[in-house]
């Protein structure tokens, strides 16, 4: 190996180390009981026992129901933010409207408000709208960020695609919505599948808007796993299970996209300069 | 052949912003011609070509076809068939799905809509890749597959983008005298883009010639290649182009350098003109222009020979070994016949 590459492999397992530590961490801890989690110094050989996933998945703190809650937040949030972010990007790609310049900046600006700054604007509208606490309402919260970030993702794919595809398809007698569905979406198939597993991803993840703006009726995983810390004691153990089934989806599905979100990742990296 | 697919514009201009790209331009097809923008990049071709497809929004003036203004229709609406310059092939399509894509978006009954396919793929003969993607054919293919999929619906309107600028030189020949066999025998009226001047004399009936946004001539190839209507004109059409010389008309004599002769024609005034003379036209002779060979270029069957006249040089075409050689003195004798004209200061033919 020569050394430029030795230097880079090196480098690389130490991030991928301290990466996944956290990660290896709760795997291992999820094993634990919560005897062998405090001892100290800590155990790296233990009996393992499937005690803690038993109790989170069976128990009275069951987290079943909560992943349940995440799976509907997510998948709705997914679903609506790309029915609205497909037409808007499409139009910001290539319509021409007035103020559209200002309207694409002004989709991005909302993404660049700290999203703690506007927790107490939103829990206030939503009292007096009456969905605080409730699917619909988380929703259209994780909407808020979800769309302009799933917008300007579409938009530089739709960017990628030559202006003469579609102005062959109208020529072709083809509507504006039919040359859209027949020609221009299934070549962008690709980057709408990538922008749909981060806007999973991201609802999935979320934790402040959950815990806020829900936490009661409408528990999702994350806020659920806050639980088990408490002011008397913290059940590392249960803990660290419910983190494993919460990450295990997102794992399942980062591994399968993976090929797929890092082209989308630099897209127009290379050619044309993608975004405007 | 149909009688309908005349196309007119009329005072067509065109602006991005404060640049006009085209000033105002006039333009009638009859039906069934193989017409020709020939003009080098940026003369504001493709976007006329554009404009009669109803691509492009312009700032004044009418396109009509048929006698009916169609100005404001969508390009959909306007029975025209265009051949992109990319060909603009649907990747994710098969060959068939791609030809039969116009056919489809007009709801053609499916045993219609298959005989039309393979009628259309077999004129262009791609009729044996029709289960391909666009990605698995060569240039050429492609070419056939973007023509098949604009003559499938028999529009009104053929518009061709430079469509064997991306054809390798040998198949772009193949290609050329095969679209002019295809186009008689569709009737169909087209405009054919092109910056490549010889394309556009060997394929064309009529050419239109553009330069900086403006028509400056329209005529048969043979009309614009023997009587270039300015300067401008004669520069570009021909290869090598017509050579350029200053000359001054004095009491009916003519002076290039240091030749004199008379001038077999009437009627022009005193004053400095430029001469025009096609490579072709130059011979060398015990008389004529003196000048100096600078280089031979030899093309096998013929020579294209420069010589060296006071600080210019002219190109001249013979159609054998030339017999001068490198930095021998020479005389460039011509026909008066073959002599152009052209006003020095307005650039007009005389």
């Amino acid at each position: 190996m020569k050394p430029r590459k030795l230097i880079v492999t090196a480098v690389a397992a130490g991030i991928l180390v301290v990466w996944s530590f956290p990660v290896l961490w709760a795997l291992l801890t999820s094993f634990k009981t919560e005897r062998d989690v405090l001892a100290y110094p800590p155990k790296l050989i233990f009996t393992p026992t499937l005690a803690s996933y038993a109790d989170v998945l069976f128990g009275s703190a069951s987290v079943l129901p909560n992943l349940g809650s995440s799976l509907v937040v997510a998948s709705l949030a997914t679903a609506l933010a790309m029915l609205i972010a497909i037409p808007a990007a499409y139009a910001l790609a290539r319509l021409e409207f007035p103020a559209k310049r200002g309207t694409g900046f002004y989709v991005l600006a909302t993404q660049m408000l700290p999203p703690v700054g506007l927790i107490i604007p939103y829990y206030l509208v939503m009292q007096k709208l009456a969905v605080l606490d409730t699917y619909a309402g988380l929703i259209v919260i994780y909407l808020t960020f979800s769309l302009p970030f799933a917008i300007w993702l579409l938009v530089s794919y739709f960017e990628d695609i030559p202006r003469e595809m579609e102005e062959a398809a109208l020529l072709d007698r083809a509507s504006r919505l039919r040359a859209l569905w027949h020609v221009i979406l299934p070549q962008v198939r690709g980057g709408i599948a990538v922008t749909a597993i981060f806007v999973f991803l991201n609802a999935w993840n979320e934790f402040l808007f959950a815990v806020v703006l829900g936490g009661n009726r409408v528990r999702t995983v994350t806020v659920a796993m806050f639980n088990f810390i408490s002011v008397e004691q913290t059940l590392w153990a249960k803990l660290a299970a419910g983190a494993v089934l919460a990450m295990a989806p997102v794992i399942l599905l980062g591994l399968l996209a993976q090929r797929h979100i890092v082209k989308g990742l630099t897209v127009g990296a290379v050619k044309g300069g993608g975004r405007r | 052949m149909s009688a309908a697919g005349t196309v007119r514009l009329e005072g067509i201009v065109k602006r991005h912003g404060a640049v006009t790209v085209l000033h105002g331009i006039d333009l009638a097809i009859a039906a069934g011609e193989f017409f020709a923008l020939l003009g080098p990049s940026g003369s504001g071709k493709t976007t006329t070509l554009r404009i009669l497809a109803g691509l492009e929004p312009h700032d004044a003036g009418r396109v009509i076809q048929d006698g009916v203004d169609v100005t404001y229709r969508e390009p959909g609406d306007r029975d025209v068939a265009m051949v992109f310059q990319s060909y603009a092939l649907y990747p994710h399509m098969s060959v068939y799905e791609n030809i039969a894509f116009p056919l489809r978006m007009v709801g053609t009954p499916t045993p219609e809509l298959d005989l039309a396919v393979r009628e259309a793929a077999m004129k262009v003969h791609i009729d044996h890749l029709l289960a391909r993607k666009p990605g698995q054919l060569s240039g050429g293919q492609q070419q056939r597959c973007a023509l098949a999929r604009a003559i499938v619906r028999k529009p009104k309107l053929f518009l061709l983008d430079e469509p064997l600028s991306n054809l390798d030189a040998k198949l772009r020949l193949e290609t050329r005298v095969e679209l002019r066999k295809l186009q008689r025998a569709l009737g169909v009226t087209t405009v054919y883009v092109t910056h490549d001047q010889e394309e556009a004399m060997t394929i064309a009936d009529r050419i239109a010639v553009f330069i900086e946004g403006r028509i400056v001539q329209i005529g048969t190839p043979n009309d614009v290649f023997e009587k270039p209507a300015s300067i401008v004109v004669a520069a570009f059409i021909g290869s090598p182009p017509m050579n350029l010389l200053p000359g001054m008309i004095v009491r009916g004599r003519l002076t290039i350098g240091e030749l004199d002769c008379v001038l077999d024609r009437d009627g022009l005034g005193d004053g400095a003109v430029t001469v025009g003379l096609r490579p072709g036209a130059l011979s060398f002779a015990s008389d004529g222009i003196p000048g100096r060979v600078e280089l031979v270029e030899d093309l096998g069957d013929s020579s294209i020979v420069n010589v060296e006249v006071g600080d210019q040089r002219v190109k001249v075409r013979t159609q054998h070994r030339p017999g001068v050689r490198e930095g021998e003195a020479v005389h460039l004798h011509f026909d008066a016949t073959a002599l152009h004209l052209f006003d020095r200061d307005s650039g007009a033919r005389l």
